[in-house]
């Protein structure tokens, strides 16, 4: 029996879905070279290594769920919640926070809600939400945490190369590159995906074009994750980039990042999701989780000003 | 109330360390820095609107990565891959609440450096009324003693602790007595004052008054006399000093034995009709007073008899039918009369003391001719003119008492005599100013923790009533863990230099924080901790280069006659140990 040890921990799955989706967008395989051609590609000497690479990484925390008098006289379900943006420029000298964001809303359908001031920087403003499901609650705020990352990411006034944790989405800057580390959708036919198993550390898949509202160039590429015998998916990630420009310089960029991001990749001794969970970005997500603010604060401030809504 | 110095804030009262009004953290601030010894000032504002000052001094600084969990993030965190803040940390031992309302202070309170008139006031200064320059803090700016606590007013003693060479504690001695002396700081009295010197080791003390040559020309470019001027001190040698040392063993016309320095020197030995009439037999009995021992009936009893011969006008004394002239000859009479060669005779009991065995009798006699060739050139009366070699503690401002080449008996001896002399002169003055200083190193030889003899008894009453006397004594020694405790205890100023990390360790230095002791460890040369009763934490204090000679290689032109160092003078200068502040960079 052959048979490998997934290098995440198993409190947090495994970086490839069991089932893989299928894709619902379009896919252009034969991009960079034609799709029965595939072999792994190793960035070339002279790519343009970018020495600066901006992380950005968003974070949430439900502070609170609420419920909220309506005036239909039930209450109505809602989310305190406290979201943090952070970008983290690594630079060879040194790596720095370049800015932070923390917001704080009240996510709520309820059509008597009104924002929450709770002294100083204890403020939720007012999201509505169109219906009151966990799942309508969930992805507003993870919506809203997305937004908030796009304002301080066009407010990054750089050509440095800007790293996002997650899917690009709207994010669609010129210098933008969207950091998948697990993997839920299958992208390639059978005949492609066993490409992925053939990489070496440091090696990159061909471009593939994802079509559809927002196009993306996206690649697969192995991270070294210091151990031996990996299983196929072992360090894998995917890298897109917006669906711009010619295949050439795509090509070229692409290159650029499958030798830059290697060096970020962290050890297991240190990460339980090692490599695909970047040095910056569990860095970032620390040091963005200390910036939240203390929970029990918050949750001691949201429930006295309840106690007084009820006194009143 | 002058205005408050405008000074930046260096960093705020750090919130996840306790807080308390014994001590307390602070972050520093980015692009400032704290380090140890600084002289920090905050404020804290009571419910009641009243503020409350609070000063402190730094006692420790530590820096760490924040964001690192593994000790090799640092790597990470230098590569740029990992976010890491530096977060300095600064430990504040508060020195002082004003108005005296102990709280901590608020965490998030900004902190800034002390100066000027702060800084006197974190260091107590500003209520000191006679201020005795001790030394400069690292950063060049004074440090004063409360003379309140020197002089008896309120406290008395110092007492210096430190290993020999690196610890300089002599040389420190001498720089508070300088002090004393010149900084006006005794008003009128400080000519009157007067101190005495053991020199215990070398000829180290014996050219107090020559300039230092080594003054001027210190490796570390150091503006000495600039130092001096913060002092308000001028540096010169001691003026007025008497160096007084014990005559050349056999040498029949009593010429001092001192090796490199010929000139000034006076030699100083006892009459045996001194030693009789003022009772000095038990000094050379270190363990005289201990109980246990048979033998000190004996002492007491000889003591007693010998208190009563009739002396002549050259010193010797009349031992029944002979002139007793020498050292030898009294230990002689005395054996003959307490062991007569005729075995049917009893010895006389009023020399013995009643019911003494003839055991007793001969660990007396052995114990005093064993000490015979160790004193006898300091007990005579074969001089003419012998009184005036008595010793003058009045007549110079500093008297250097020379005993290095003396063997133990005779230094306690010496040391027993000469403080008893300094006491008894003060207690029939009836005046405790002005002040007799006494510096003394070496106590736990004098003053050991364990045993008992006559000299300890006079240290423990200078320890102990000298301070109502007018006597302070300035003590030194290695280890205080080896001095009796009430000599130590009794000394309002402690001292500490480089010590033993054994010895560093002991209780006698509770006084130490945990940093200042580690830090005892290492101290350079000319570096001591001080601590005054007026402040909660010792400060660290660097005393300037001495002015005058502290050992042969260092004196400069003669204060007598003008004259360079005569030619064998300069050969024994030559062949002096180095200078031990040099090379010791620690």
């Amino acid at each position: 029996m052959r048979f490998s040890v997934d290098s995440w921990a198993p409190d947090y799955g495994t970086s490839r879905s069991e089932q893989l989706a299928d894709a619902v967008r379009p896919v252009d395989p034969s991009v960079e070279v034609a799709a029965q051609e595939w072999e792994p590609v190793s960035p070339s000497a002279d790519s343009d290594v970018p020495s600066t690479v901006i992380f950005v990484d968003g974070i949430r925390r439900i502070d609170a769920s609420v419920w909220i008098a309506d005036s239909s006289g039930l209450d109505q379900p809602g989310v305190c919640a406290t979201v943090a943006a952070g970008a983290l420029r690594c630079s060879p000298g040194g790596a720095s926070l370049d800015a932070v964001l923390v917001r704080r809303a009240i996510f709520t359908a309820a059509d008597q809600a009104e924002a929450l001031d709770l002294g100083g920087p204890m403020i939720y403003e007012l999201r509505v939400v169109s219906a009151g499901t966990d799942e309508a609650l969930y992805l507003a705020v993870h919506n809203y945490m997305t937004a908030v990352e796009h304002e301080l990411s066009s407010g990054l006034d750089d050509d440095s190369m800007i790293v996002f944790d997650g899917p690009l989405g709207l994010r669609q800057g010129q210098n933008s590159a969207g950091y998948i580390k697990t993997q839920h959708v299958q992208y390639l036919d059978a005949e492609q995906q066993q490409i992925i198993g053939r990489l070496s550390p440091g090696q990159r898949t061909p471009l593939f074009h994802i079509g559809g509202d927002i196009p993306n160039w996206s690649w697969y590429l192995r991270l070294p994750s210091g151990g031996t015998g990996g299983h196929s998916m072992t360090g894998v990630v995917r890298v897109e980039l917006p669906g711009l420009g010619d295949v050439a310089s795509v090509a070229a960029r692409a290159d650029g990042l499958t030798a830059a991001l290697p060096r970020f990749a962290s050890e297991a001794h240190k990460d339980a999701r090692a490599p695909q969970n970047l040095y910056p970005i569990a860095g970032l997500e620390r040091e963005l989780r200390r910036r939240l603010g203390d929970g029990r604060l918050l949750d001691r401030a949201l429930r006295r000003r309840a106690a007084d809504t009820h006194a009143a | 109330m002058a205005a408050r110095p405008q000074q930046p804030m260096v960093g705020r009262v750090i919130g996840v360390d306790d807080a308390t009004p014994l001590e307390f953290w602070v972050a520093v601030a980015p692009g400032h820095t704290l380090q140890l010894d600084d002289v920090v000032a905050l404020e804290r504002v009571l419910p009641t609107g009243e503020q409350v000052d609070i000063y402190g001094v730094v006692g420790q600084v530590r820096a760490r990565h924040e964001g690192a969990s593994f000790q090799s993030d640092v790597f990470l965190i230098a590569e740029g891959i990992l976010p890491g803040e530096v977060s300095e940390a600064a430990l504040i031992q508060p020195t002082r609440f004003e108005p005296e309302i102990l709280l901590p202070p608020t965490p998030g309170s900004p902190v800034r450096l002390a100066t000027e008139y702060e800084r006197d006031t974190a260091l107590s200064f500003d209520s000191v009324d006679r201020k005795l320059p001790a030394g400069l803090s690292r950063s060049d700016e004074p440090i004063f003693l409360d003379l309140d606590f020197v002089d008896g007013t309120k406290g008395a003693h110092i007492n210096i602790s430190g290993i020999s060479g690196v610890a300089t504690k002599t040389s420190y001695a001498t720089f508070l007595l300088y002090s004393m002396f010149t900084s006006g700081a005794l008003g009128a009295e400080s000519a009157n004052t007067r101190a005495l010197i053991f020199n215990v080791k070398g000829e180290d003390l014996l050219f107090l008054d020559y300039p230092n040559r080594s003054l001027d020309s210190q490796a570390d470019g150091v503006d000495q006399g600039r130092r001096y001027k913060a002092l308000g001190l001028t540096p010169a040698p001691f003026r007025d000093v008497g160096i007084v040392a014990p005559p050349r063993k056999g040498d029949p016309n009593a010429t001092p034995a001192t090796g490199s320095r010929k000139t000034g020197v006076a030699p100083f030995f006892w009459t045996l009709a001194d030693f009789c009439h003022q009772r000095l037999l038990p000094f050379l009995f270190a363990d005289a007073e201990d109980e246990r021992q048979q033998y000190t009936i004996v002492v007491q009893s000889v003591t007693a008899q010998l208190a009563q011969l009739e002396g002549t006008d050259d010193g010797a004394v009349r031992f029944e039918n002979r002139l007793v002239r020498t050292f030898a000859d009294l230990v002689d009479a005395l054996e003959d009369k307490l062991s007569p060669t005729d075995a049917d005779q009893s010895p006389d009991p009023r020399w013995t003391g009643r019911a003494v065995g003839s055991g007793t009798i001969n660990a007396f006699i052995r114990r005093l001719a064993s000490a015979r060739r160790h004193v006898e050139h300091l007990l005579r009366a074969d001089i003419a003119d012998a009184q005036h070699h008595a010793l003058d503690l009045d007549q110079h401002q500093v008297t250097v008492v020379d005993i290095h080449s003396l063997h133990d008996r005779a230094k306690r001896f010496v040391v027993g005599v000469v403080l008893r002399q300094a006491f008894e002169a003060k207690e029939a003055s009836g005046s405790a100013k002005p002040l007799q200083f006494v510096v003394l190193d070496e106590l736990n030889k004098y003053a050991p923790r364990d045993s008992s003899s006559p000299i300890k008894e006079i240290l423990l009453d200078v320890a102990e009533r000298g301070r109502s006397l007018g006597i302070i004594l300035i003590g030194a020694q290695q280890t205080a863990s080896e001095v009796e405790r009430r000599v130590v205890a009794n000394s309002a100023i402690r001292v500490v230099g480089r010590l033993d990390a054994a010895e560093a360790r002991r209780d006698e230095y509770g006084f130490l924080p945990a940093v200042a002791r580690a830090r005892a460890t290492i101290l350079k040369p000319g570096s001591m901790y001080l601590s005054q009763p007026r402040l909660p934490v010792p400060l660290l204090v660097e005393f300037p280069f001495p002015a005058w000679a502290t050992r042969p290689a260092e004196a400069g032109r003669s204060p007598i006659g003008g004259g360079g160092a005569s030619a064998s003078e300069t050969g024994k200068i030559e062949a002096a140990e180095a200078d031990p502040f040099s090379g010791l960079t620690s």
